[in-house]
């Protein structure tokens, strides 16, 4: 059984001229246990509406979202449940989700208290151990937030998640502020927990390279709908969407040869107004008569895939 | 302008054989002020820049890279003070006058920024803000001027370039405000382009076509472009030549592909051990560099990276290594590790 199962799930938003629009449209996704789903695609397509809802975040508009079978309840100002602080979320700036005035020892200490999993006395202990499995001294809890380097920082963020046991953290773009150590030590941080404490996580970020690198599943997204889903490798050296392959295709590689990335043309579409039909078809070089009438579904294709592609579709291409 | 010629490099035998030195940095050194006294941040950098050349410079935040430019258009924070030469033809650009500075600015060398939402004016119109630096730079009239400025948005390829010199910021996407502001930046008709980070904010597809259009300008105009980037993919993409800073020096340089695939400086190669290489099979490990970036206050003594560097040896102490030069590469290293 999977342990996040999001369904038909809808977020909508009302801009300030009062237009209201649908940031995630439509989306299924779904996190087994243990595994590292990562979750891309470009700004404003609805990843981070996707990570907020799936925590509880924001009150989805449709559709469901289930952790460990059970619906998960949109954050109110009463404590959550009990089994749902197994659904942890770290941001992208851990500077601004530490508070500054506070030793972090105290912060994760707090976690453990609301979580409820330690007594008092054991709780300083458990905040060593904390510490000492993101790989920072356990002196380094009687300091505060602004003596750590932003990688440090992302790594006590990542322990205040893990003081409530989560079985589940979603992270938000947790990599997009560090410099190219830090964000290959938190990687490598993320790895190892998964691996050591069989943790899923699912990754939100823009940045493709370090995802393939990560994830053992990718999801990507466009203007709020999940139009591929694979394995890493698979769905990387084999992209069954067009939209995967345009983007893998333009992430520059650092291996000097003087290969251009390539470009996707357009822009991505005001999501008040989604093309009709496939979202992604006015940007698509294959765009069949089908594309332009009907939105096609996430379909199997093939070992463990997904897409939402008439391409993919055998019946499709008559213009049905 | 006086420009001296040079040999081409070997890997880009598409090139000219001969192309002239536009720009030639010599021991620059930049000092800001701070409390116990002026920090150096800039220590003694030698680079040049050849025509139509996209010159890159990489190397992590606070190393240096940004200042190092920026002392070359007199837009250093106040109280910095400057030494070394930079020749641009004629010129000195570090002993200009503001007047003269004003000229280069725009004139002679274009400069664009990470965000081009903070470098646009939000209350003007595409129009006027790119029609301001052509008027003051070419002496154009009005005629003139409006047909340059439809042609530079059209140069960037922005489309609709008539409606969009009615058009204000808010109204394009990131990677249409980042033409534009190469559109402004070009309005002078510079030699030189300077870009800081100019893909940082974009995504990756949006990135792309900012790389290609930096490329086609370069071949199109004879443009040359010093690109500051912390991205070894966007370099790798279409710098020809690679300078590495660390900690306000040039640790390495080196024609690109040479670089980046036969680091001869620790340091550069614990940045590329560091970087998810999407060509390479996904469970190769990354490796984090030990420790962290000096601060420029608290530099250690002998080469700064000693530190983080696990080939060091006494000598990496003592002094601090200079830049040995070997055909068209450097690297400042006793060491030498990675040596051929």
């Amino acid at each position: 059984m999977s342990i996040l199962e999001i369904e038909d799930l809808e977020v909508t938003y009302e801009r300030r001229d009062g237009v209201r629009f649908k940031a995630v449209a439509r989306a299924s996704l779904s996190v087994e246990r243990g595994s590292i789903v990562g979750l891309v695609g470009e700004s404003g397509c609805g990843k981070s509406s996707l990570a907020r809802a799936a925590v509880g975040l924001v009150t989805p508009t449709g559709g469901t979202v289930r952790f460990e079978g059970k619906e998960v309840q949109p954050l109110t100002r009463r404590a959550r449940p009990r089994e749902q602080t197994r659904l942890q979320l770290v941001f992208q700036n851990p500077y601004s989700s530490l508070n500054p005035r506070r030793r972090v020892g105290d912060q994760v200490g707090d976690a453990i208290v609301v979580a409820g999993t330690q007594s008092r006395t054991g709780r300083a202990a458990r905040v060593a151990e904390l510490m000492e499995l993101v790989g920072l001294p356990s002196t380094a809890r009687s300091r505060y937030p602004h003596e750590f380097s932003g990688g440090q920082r992302q790594r006590i963020a990542i322990a205040r998640a893990l003081a409530a046991d989560p079985s589940l953290i979603v992270l938000d773009e947790p990599l997009a502020s560090l410099d190219a150590s830090a964000q290959a030590q938190v990687a490598n941080q993320l790895l190892e927990l998964s691996r050591e404490l069989s943790l899923s996580l699912l990754l939100i970020s823009h940045d493709l390279a370090i995802v393939h690198h990560v994830a053992d599943i990718v999801s990507v997204m466009y203007l709020g709908r999940i139009v591929e889903s694979g394995p890493t490798r698979a769905l990387w050296t084999e992209p069954q969407h067009p939209y995967t392959e345009a983007l893998v295709a333009a992430v520059p590689h650092p291996d000097g040869t003087g290969a251009m990335p390539e470009v996707l043309p357009g822009e991505v579409p005001d999501p008040a107004r989604p093309p009709a039909g496939c979202r992604f078809h006015p940007r698509c070089p294959h765009t069949m008569d089908v594309c332009r009438l009907r939105e096609p579904e996430l379909a199997t294709v093939g070992n463990a895939r997904l897409a939402a592609c008439w391409l993919r579709d055998p019946e499709a291409g008559s213009g049905s | 302008m006086c420009l001296q010629p040079r040999e081409a490099w070997q890997d880009f035998p598409e090139r000219p054989l001969v192309s002239a030195i536009l720009l030639d940095v010599e021991a620059l050194r930049v000092s800001l002020p701070a409390r116990g006294g002026a920090i150096t941040v800039v220590d003694g950098v030698d680079y040049d820049v050849a025509e139509g050349e996209v010159f890159g410079v990489a190397g992590e935040s606070g190393s240096g890279k940004t200042m190092s430019v920026l002392a070359l258009l007199g837009l250093l924070p106040p109280g910095a003070t400057t030494s070394g030469r930079a020749r641009f033809g004629d010129l000195d650009l570090l002993t200009l006058g503001k007047r003269e500075q004003r000229d280069v600015r725009g004139g002679h060398i274009g400069m664009i920024f990470q965000d081009p939402m903070t470098s646009l004016h939000p209350m003007l119109s595409i129009g006027q803000q790119l029609k301001e630096p052509i008027k003051l730079h070419l002496g154009t009239g009005r005629k003139e001027t409006s047909r340059r400025a439809a042609e530079l948005l059209e140069a960037v390829r922005l489309p609709d370039p008539e409606r969009a010199l009615r058009a204000f910021p808010h109204q394009f996407s990131g990677g249409m405000r980042q033409r534009v502001a190469i559109a402004i930046a070009l309005a002078g008709e510079p030699e030189l382009l300077i870009a800081d980070e100019p893909t940082t904010a974009l995504d990756v597809t949006v990135q792309a076509g900012i790389i290609r259009l930096l490329d086609a300008l370069r071949r199109e105009r004879g443009l040359s472009v010093v690109l500051i980037t912390h991205d070894l993919g966007v370099m790798s993409a279409i710098a020809d030549r690679v300078a590495v800073f660390y900690a306000g020096r040039i640790v390495e340089t080196g024609p690109r592909n040479d670089l980046l695939q036969r680091p001869r400086h620790p340091y550069t190669k614990a940045l590329l051990d560091a970087l998810p290489d999407p060509g390479k099979p996904s469970d190769h490990t990354l490796v984090p560099i030990a420790g962290a970036p000096p601060t420029p206050s608290e530099l250690p003594p002998g080469c700064a990276f000693h530190l983080r560097c696990s080939h060091r040896i006494a000598a990496c102490e003592a002094a601090v290594p200079a830049l040995v030069h070997e055909g068209a590469r450097a690297s400042a290293c006793p060491v030498d590790p990675f040596r051929a």
